[in-house]
């Protein structure tokens, strides 16, 4: 978090660290311009970070944002802030945005941790680690993920009981608890919204099941356990540890569903629920994967090959709505469902089900601008307010919006909208430059 | 195999690439996922750079195996890169099959950016396959 | 050779120096040859340290440096910057890494980690002795984008392009700008039609002085490379003089009316695809761009009854070819719809199945009533994936658009004409994202759904006089349902331009579906293999109007910051042929995926030699090499060779 050149003012404010982030930052800041990217999160990267193979290239994750991430974290005119907020964002007049910037305590001083982890391993503290959707646990004190940037130790201070063992045992004197929060007030010329998405919460969603029955995940859930870097080295389920044989995926939890508020498509869970499936059989090669669908969505460059690719690989496409999910005594689920074909109500029995849940606006946005002045749509996300030619533009003019903050998309759909919020930016700034040099 | 035991511990090189496969290998370390000591990397832009001539020479200054860390399908400069790399190993496979060198003493896989796990399996069951070799020499 | 290294063996608090002996390895590198000053240090990467290196690089005057920490993934370019600010060049800087891949890897035998540190140390500083000083090469670029083709994409570009500062030119191979999207009425999501979206952008084109609009302009050749391409240019006339502006004249305008009138060339309306006849001097709508009607070189005969007629007529133009200079080409030339093969559905025999991109053009021609050889349509069914996701044709891809622009246009029709009842025979409906709302919207307004698999496709046969196709629909347990129709539309979805030939200019590659290949869907997703030539819009794929928006936008970015500063730099670790030994025998050129490699004389023979400004430094023409006669620089033999000797010493 430190300001590389302890400057107050920039010509562009990101907000969020993720792919759209920092495609957008990368962009602007190879084109000379001065550029802020203000994450809430410990680490940049995103949600992307965390995800294993993406389709339709099956290509890692990882190997595609980690080099992004560095570059961003490197280039001489990109500063980041991890764990802070911004508010107040407030329209002065063009290009002059006066931006609160709320930097949280981390109670480790970033330049001085090397990431050793010395403190991790004494920490007594053992709590769910959000970053591995609580599938394992980590410290109280704790480096977020292996591949995260910047790749420095936290202090979750809800957890920690100041015992003080992390402080004796820094090799590089790198804690200090007398952090506090720092509240820094910066301008900027422009802002870009890049703040992603939040996932659909299942439990929502009582019939089927999630937090009550243990073998039923979410599809954020898998994907950890099929990263490279996963916790268990394999894929197994959660109440007792057996590797699932005959796995069912319910999509459209969360989406197109106005009982749970929620009437559009999320986009990619058609996809990653394909692809996930492809990578089980690739882990599981014993193992049965069902798809209980209502239409699959295979729309973009390559996707359509991809799902008929996991049907000839043996992936079962069942077009049904699965209306309920019941446990059995030894784990295994029944899941109740409409076979759509057949125009029957039929039950089948799986050892793990994921439920592949959808994407939803993040509402934090709204309240970082004064007076809520920022316009959303009719599903909350950021509204493009000329979306055919300017799909950036919202309704202040100078604030622009990247990625999933506009509505659910896929990765290389982010990474382009990502690159018109930065050319949208570059002109917006460049001709209110002209204007008031005439 | 004993690791202490460093004299009869046999000698890997490893080519690997810049962006993708060394990320990996430094990935293993992070991880602590352990693997011979005796096993040396170079790293190169890309597989498909590597000469015939300089695993020969590795051969000759005494490796007893070399072991390229290929892009495969993630490599940034192209398609063609595991082709290009598949092709330097048969052409090098034949040069040492000429110069009386157990082929099987070269081998690629493709390592990508976080295929750490990947790594430590191979240049471990590499090792085994040559220490083997080494006794039964 | 250099004589004066500086070595640095860093603790990284107890990272490094837990597992390896470091103060060991310092005490026989120390002795090693060449070496000047070996030291360890608690934290390299610490400022305090930084600033000792930096003075003992200009104290002893220092030509070398190695530094042995962690991984020059974290820290190469720290440390160069170390060098550089010491005044010694950064290239002659190298990194070994003894923590991820050394006291890390090895912290289960502290022995071994030692060993293999001093070994790893050792080559690097063979590395560093034949390291060479090399600088960032630059060349001059000219801030010029040529974009091709001025429908949605291109215009949108080129206007960005110019608003960010870069000149273009806006070449267009037919005589009006707008592409398809000028065929389209109302648009998806914003209700505006495709009319008023190109006389925006087309108006904010004219508007820009950095922008200068071709039209009936192709490419014909191109050469050079990134920063400096040198494009020909091919302008088929207008026939009209360009002194007479058509938009504040109403004589000329008449007279040209006339020139239309009289000509007795009729040919096949393309912008109707085929649903009316148009002459050879045409316009394919009033209000299209630019507004002056053009003469189709192609149909006309040269008969001269126009010029009889209206004096701005002038058939003696011709053709005239221009070079252009710029610094980047964005390939934005679009897609052509599906053309259904005859028989296919009933198309080209039964005489009331028509394509979705016709009944569109239908519904402009219609304004009232919704009429079609003479009858006026009440039933409408809609099948869905024609063209798309083939079972035994080559298109295996998704069309992306097709579903959501079918219903929407449904829709449109019900909301036009009375008595509309839309039968939509599909595959599964993929509005994706908010799209969904619009399927809602159908459905609820009574369009009725019948989907079938591919393996059971609808079959569209003649009963009489009325047209009925017969579905197994699953959405009713595979009941055999059968709809008479009117009108029978089918979605026909995006191919890629039938004429294509501009991507063999410039050497762009094609997918498997045979649109624009991007180099990677995530990293590159507008950039191609050729440095500078970058694709958007519906040539690279499928895509919605907002999608092309994205993808311009995106490739007017990158093109920018390529050419924003004037000059584009190079990383010198780029290829190096000896000329001396090449005989040239073209197996690096095979090798080389950027065509960086060309032929040239050289002492009275024909040699490989590198095109810098094209060359990646990969190095996949080095083992191609029958002769070794190319090095990578930073790779040499003797590099890579003494590394390998001192590791194994």
């Amino acid at each position: 978090m430190v300001d590389k050149n302890n400057q107050t003012s920039y010509d562009v404010l990101v907000i969020g660290g993720g792919i759209a982030g920092e495609e957008s930052a990368l962009n602007l800041a190879y084109s000379g311009f001065k550029v802020l990217i203000v994450e809430k999160d410990l680490s940049v990267g995103g949600k992307m970070i965390h995800l294993s193979k993406v389709f339709p290239t099956l290509d890692c994750s990882a190997c595609i944002t980690t080099p992004k991430v560095s570059e961003t974290a490197r280039h001489p005119n990109i500063t980041i802030y991890t764990y802070s907020e911004v508010k107040n964002i407030t329209k002065l007049s063009e290009q002059n945005f006066s931006v609160t910037l709320v930097k949280k305590p981390t109670y480790v001083i970033e330049s001085a941790c090397t990431g050793c982890q010395e403190c991790e391993e004494k920490c007594p503290i053992i709590v769910n680690d959000q970053y591995q959707w609580d599938l394992v646990a980590r410290k109280a004190v704790y480096i977020p993920f292996s591949i995260a940037s910047p790749r420095v130790a936290a202090i979750d201070i809800e957890n920690c009981i100041l015992c003080g063992l992390c402080e004796k045992v820094c090799p590089a004197d790198a804690i200090d608890f007398t952090q506090e929060i720092e509240e820094i007030p910066i301008n900027v010329k422009s802002v870009i919204i890049a703040t992603g998405f939040n996932l659909f919460d299942p439990t929502v969603i009582d019939r089927y099941g999630f937090g009550k029955y243990k073998n039923v995940v979410t599809s954020m859930q898998m994907e950890r356990q099929l990263v490279p870097t996963r916790p268990y080295n394999s894929v197994l389920r959660p109440k007792d540890g057996k590797m699932p044989d005959n796995i069912a995926y319910v999509l459209c939890t969360g989406s197109r569903d106005e009982t749970v508020g929620n009437p559009i498509c999320s986009q990619v869970c058609c996809m990653y629920s394909v692809k996930q499936a492809q990578l089980i059989m690739g882990a599981l090669p014993m193992a049965d994967v069902t798809i209980y669908y209502l239409h699959i969505r295979a729309f973009g460059k390559g996707f359509e090959e991809f799902y008929q690719q996991s049907l000839s690989m043996g992936v079962e496409a069942i077009k049904g709505k699965v209306g309920k999910i019941t446990e059995k005594e030894n784990g295994n689920l029944i899941v109740r469902y409409e076979d759509i074909r057949e125009g029957k109500v039929k039950e089948a029995e799986h050892d793990l089900v994921v439920l592949s849940v959808g994407i939803l606006s993040n509402p934090d946005v709204k309240a970082m601008f004064n007076g809520n002045s920022i316009e959303l749509d009719d599903y909350n996300f950021v509204k493009q307010v000329d979306e055919l030619i300017n799909p950036a533009k919202t309704s202040i003019d100078g604030v622009f919006v990247a990625g999933t903050a506009s509505g659910p998309m896929d990765i290389p759909d982010s990474i382009l909208s990502a690159g018109a919020a930065s050319s949208e930016t570059a002109s917006y700034i460049r001709k209110h430059q002209v204007e008031s040099s005439k | 195999m004993n690791n202490q035991n460093l004299n009869g511990a046999p000698k890997i090189l490893v080519f690997s690439t810049e962006k993708i496969s060394d990320p990996a290998i430094d990935l293993a370390g992070l991880l602590k996922v352990h693997y011979p000591s005796t096993v040396y990397t170079i790293n190169v832009p890309c597989s498909s750079a590597v000469k015939t001539k300089w695993i020969l020479h590795a051969f000759e200054k005494g490796f007893d195996g070399v072991f390229i860390a290929a892009d495969g399908t993630d490599c940034p400069y192209g398609e063609s890169c595991s082709k290009l790399t598949g092709e330097i190993v048969s052409v090098t496979h034949e040069r040492m099959k000429e110069q009386n060198i157990d082929p099987a003493r070269l081998k690629m896989a493709a390592i990508c950016s976080v295929c750490a796990e990947a790594f430590a399996k191979h240049v471990k069951s590499f090792t085994e396959y040559l220490s083997k070799e080494k006794n039964t020499n | 050779m250099k004589k004066k290294i500086g070595v640095y063996i860093c603790h990284c608090g107890n990272n490094i120096s837990d597992y390896v002996d470091v103060e060991k390895v310092k005490d026989i590198i120390a002795a090693e040859d060449g070496v000047a000053i070996a030291k360890t240090t608690m934290f390299a990467c610490a400022d305090s340290a930084q600033n000792e290196i930096i003075q003992d690089i200009q104290d002893n005057n220092l030509d070398g440096l190695v530094i042995a920490s962690c991984s020059p993934k974290l820290h190469l370019f720290t440390f160069r910057n170390v060098a550089e600010r010491a005044g010694l060049n950064p290239y002659n800087y190298v990194q070994a890494n003894i923590r991820e891949q050394t006291s890390w890897a090895h912290s289960d035998n502290p022995k071994g980690a030692t060993e293999k540190a001093i070994q790893l140390v050792k080559a690097a500083l063979a590395k560093v002795k034949h390291s060479e000083a090399l600088a960032l090469q630059k060349i001059p670029a000219v801030n010029t984008v040529l974009v091709i083709g001025a429908g949605v994409a291109g215009m949108r570009s080129a206007i960005e392009l110019a608003d960010m500062g870069s000149k273009v030119h806006l070449i267009e191979r037919t005589h009006f700008v707008g592409g398809r999207t000028s065929q389209w009425s109302k648009l998806f999501t914003t209700s505006e039609t495709g009319e008023e979206i190109v006389s925006r952008l087309y108006y904010s084109v004219l508007e820009h002085d950095n922008i200068t609009l071709y039209m009936g302009t192709e490419v014909v050749s191109n050469s050079g490379s990134v920063g400096n391409f040198e494009v020909e240019l091919k302008k088929t006339p207008r026939y009209i003089d360009p002194d007479c502006k058509i938009e504040d004249d109403t004589e000329f305008e008449n007279k040209l009316q006339k020139a239309i009138d009289i000509c007795p060339v009729e040919v096949i309306d393309e912008f109707n695809f085929g649903l009316t006849k148009r002459k050879a001097i045409y316009k394919n709508f009033k209000s299209e761009f630019p507004e002056c009607p053009a003469i189709d070189a192609a149909n006309c005969t040269k008969c001269g009854d126009c010029e009889k007629v209206c004096d701005g007529i002038k058939l003696d133009q011709k053709e005239e070819y221009t070079t252009i200079k710029v610094g980047a080409i964005q390939l934005c030339t679009g897609f052509d719809p599906y053309e259904p093969k005859d028989g296919e559905f009933g198309y080209n025999e039964i005489d009331n199945v028509i394509t979705l991109q016709q009944f569109k053009r239908l519904i402009e021609l219609c304004p009232d009533k919704l009429i079609h050889k003479d009858k006026e349509i009440r039933n409408i069914a809609y099948i869905y994936c024609v063209g798309s996701r083939q079972v035994d044709g080559d298109n295996k891809y998704c069309s992306r658009y097709c579903c959501t622009s079918a219903i929407f246009t449904a829709i449109h029709v019900k909301d036009k004409y009375k008595n509309i009842n839309n039968f939509h025979l599909n595959r599964g409906i993929r509005t994706y994202g908010k799209q969904e709302i619009l399927y809602h919207q159908s459905s609820s307004q009574g369009d009725i759904y019948l989907q079938s698999f591919a393996d059971s496709p609808p079959v569209v046969g003649k009963n009489g006089n009325t047209t009925s196709i017969i579905i197994n629909d699953i959405l009713t347990a595979d009941k055999e349902i059968e709809v008479e129709a009117d009108l029978v539309v089918l979605v026909t979805g995006m191919i890629p331009r039938k004429d294509n030939s501009i991507g063999n200019i410039l050497k762009v590659p094609y997918g498997r579906d045979n649109f624009f290949n991007e180099i990677h869907p995530k990293l590159k997703p507008v950039e191609t293999v050729i440095d500078g030539v970058f694709i958007s819009g519906a040539c690279q794929a499928p895509l919605n109007i907002t999608e092309t928006s994205k993808s311009t936008l995106s490739a007017a970015s990158k093109a920018n910051s390529l050419l924003k500063s004037g000059e584009i730099e190079l990383e010198p670790t780029i290829a190096q042929v000896k000329s001396d030994i090449c005989n040239w025998c073209d197996k690096c050129t095979l090798a080389c995926p950027y065509d960086a490699i060309s032929k040239i004389e050289h002492k009275g023979k024909q040699v490989a030699a590198i095109i810098e400004a094209k060359c990646k430094g990969c190095g996949m023409c080095l083992p191609v090499c029958p002769e070794n006669a190319i090095d990578l620089i930073g790779f040499s033999d003797v590099e890579i060779e003494t590394m390998i000797e001192a590791l194994i010493e």
